[in-house]
């Protein structure tokens, strides 16, 4: 649990790394850099010893087991029960094989599509409606970025309507990715006079307005702190959550200097037939309570080349998005020619978000 | 003499494991040394946004150095070509009897000395715009006619820093073009009220 010399307390997940395969300093998982020989050596670990065969005290130890055994009870009993419909029972067999499935990082891609098929089978049984879920991996030669106008953006927050409904957010809290600050002409960026929840017509005399959102870092604050690796950075630049890994300590809300993170206090209740059917494993399928979520540039709608929902919401055009690594792309086109800048650029986190102005 | 040698060698040594390591911890400086480097060998990418553009016309135009699609106009005007109705030139169709349409239209599009209906339309040639010093430009391309005045706006379009991308971020490039957000006789953006308003954001900071 601890060392000896330490005066506090602190897992130990960290320090033993048997699969170094995402800490590498040029933020790829392959290629680019020489820190990635060792990658195929190592031993690959199934879900059981992901969630096992760690150092663990031993209440959570024994709260693991609890769980599981919960659910393998559940398994046992209505697998072997005569009554049981088929429908519990494969019920009961998806929820065993979801509760010992490993971290989505490490998945292989035949194990994330069994992932994905399972969730979609088990919201068959519970709904009987089907959806359709993508495991897409990063596309080669894809660097995602985006430019905020702030010149345009008129305060109409169609984006945030239409980020909501696509990325099926938690109706009940009204949770919101997206926060558009009206500020006064003639200050700056002053976020303690801004307004982030106004209602009033729009644009308001002497005020522009800037959207922020997650930014999806290049350097990002939020996935070092993460105790369980619930949380990366894909080779796309998306910094996305594997809401099943997710523990839901809050170290990355608080780590993350631009507030792009939001928090599940409750169940997240969306109405059945506002639910974007549309899915993304690591993007808009249905989260539960307890655990982190944020704006994956749309990763359902964004790795199939389309743009965000708030790029295509947004009635004055002052969202654009595109790939960085393209050089013919309307986004390279505005770093290259536009005055750009980031917010907190200072702090190292390379924010792949450039406000700029016409 | 022996003293230099060993401090050549340790410095031969720092400057080895300086450079090595350094190449280690972080390959780039910055996100746009990044870019640059990792944008060389861009060859390309799978995913097209062809497919999400099969619903609407689109034509190709080249400006600027820039190539991409914006959607095509005159198929989608109720009553092309115009000189169906306007079999003569305007100023011959002043009598009461005729049918009116787009009498409505007022022009609220800078002020009377720069502009008025024949700054843009031609009375003797109403199937084509016309530019300043009497060019004909295709409705198609109306664009022609903004960028005689909004030149910096047009840069921007042309670069895509101006105007609204369609369907999605993959190749190939399509642009809405000025008309689609902007009513020529009326260009400015309504103000309106916000989409939506966060009550329980009210309610969390109370």
């Amino acid at each position: 649990m601890s060392s000896n010399t330490k005066k506090w307390f602190s897992l130990n997940l960290n320090n033993k790394k048997p699969i170094q395969n995402k800490s590498c300093g040029c933020g790829k998982t392959s290629g680019g850099c020489e820190s990635h020989n060792n990658l195929d050596a190592a031993t690959k670990k199934d879900g059981f010893d992901q969630v096992f065969d760690v150092k663990m005290s031993r209440r959570t130890a024994f709260k693991q087991l609890a769980a599981s055994l919960a659910i393998g009870a559940g398994a046992v009993s209505t697998s072997c029960s005569v009554i049981a419909g088929d429908d519990s029972k494969e019920k009961a067999q998806i929820d065993w094989e979801e509760q010992f499935k490993g971290n989505y990082k490490l998945m292989t891609d035949d194990e994330k599509k069994a992932t994905v098929d399972r969730l979609v089978r088990s919201y068959q049984l519970r709904t009987g409606k089907t959806l359709n879920m993508s495991s897409k991996n990063a596309e080669e030669n894809v660097l995602f970025g985006y430019a905020f106008n702030i010149s345009k953006c008129q305060g109409y927050m169609d984006c945030v309507t239409a980020c909501v409904e696509e990325n099926n957010q938690d109706r009940n809290s009204q949770m919101e990715y997206i926060r558009i600050h009206e500020m006064k002409d003639g200050k700056g960026f002053n976020f303690n006079e801004a307004d982030d929840n106004y209602y009033h017509e729009v644009p308001a005399e002497g005020h522009f307005y800037m959207g922020t959102q997650c930014f999806h870092c290049d350097n990002p604050p939020c996935v070092d702190v993460c105790p369980v690796q619930a949380t990366w950075r894909e080779d796309d630049g998306l910094v996305v959550v594997d809401y099943d890994w997710c523990v839901g300590c809050r170290y990355c809300m608080a780590a993350c200097p631009y507030d792009g993170r939001r928090f599940n206090w409750s169940k997240p209740e969306v109405p059945e037939d506002e639910v974007n059917k549309n899915q993304h494993y690591l993007g808009n399928r249905l989260r539960k309570k307890g655990v982190m979520e944020k704006c994956t540039f749309c990763v359902q709608r964004s790795r199939a080349g389309k743009n965000p929902a708030c790029v295509e919401a947004c009635p004055t055009g002052a969202r654009i998005f595109g790939n960085l690594l393209d050089p013919d792309s309307t986004i390279r086109w505005v770093l290259e020619n536009k005055k750009v800048f980031r917010l907190k650029e200072d702090l190292g986190t390379e924010p792949k978000f450039w406000y700029f102005m016409d | 003499m022996k003293k230099y040698r060993i401090i050549y060698i340790l410095s031969v040594c720092f400057l080895v494991i300086g450079v090595s390591s350094c190449k280690h911890e972080g390959e780039y400086h910055s996100i746009t040394d990044k870019i640059k480097a990792e944008s060389k060998a861009y060859n390309g990418v799978s995913v097209s946004s062809e497919t999400y553009l099969s619903e609407i016309h689109t034509i190709e135009i080249t400006e600027g150095g820039e190539t991409f699609l914006i959607p095509e106009r005159e198929s989608q005007i109720k009553s092309f070509k115009c000189t169906e109705c306007h079999t003569k030139p305007v100023a011959q169709m002043t009598s009461k009897e005729l049918q009116r349409a787009h009498w409505d239209i007022k022009l609220d599009h800078a002020n009377s000395n720069t502009m008025n209906c024949a700054t843009c339309h031609n009375g003797d040639d109403m199937d084509h715009l016309t530019s300043i010093t009497g060019n004909k430009i295709s409705f198609n391309k109306s664009y022609q006619l903004c960028s005689q005045c909004h030149t910096k706006q047009f840069q921007d379009w042309t670069g895509g820093a101006h105007g609204k991308q369609i369907a999605g971020w993959a190749p190939p490039r399509a642009s809405m073009t000025c008309v689609n957000c902007h009513d020529p006789h009326k260009p400015h953006f309504e103000s309106r009220w916000p989409a939506r308003f966060n009550t329980e954001k009210v309610k969390e900071r109370e």
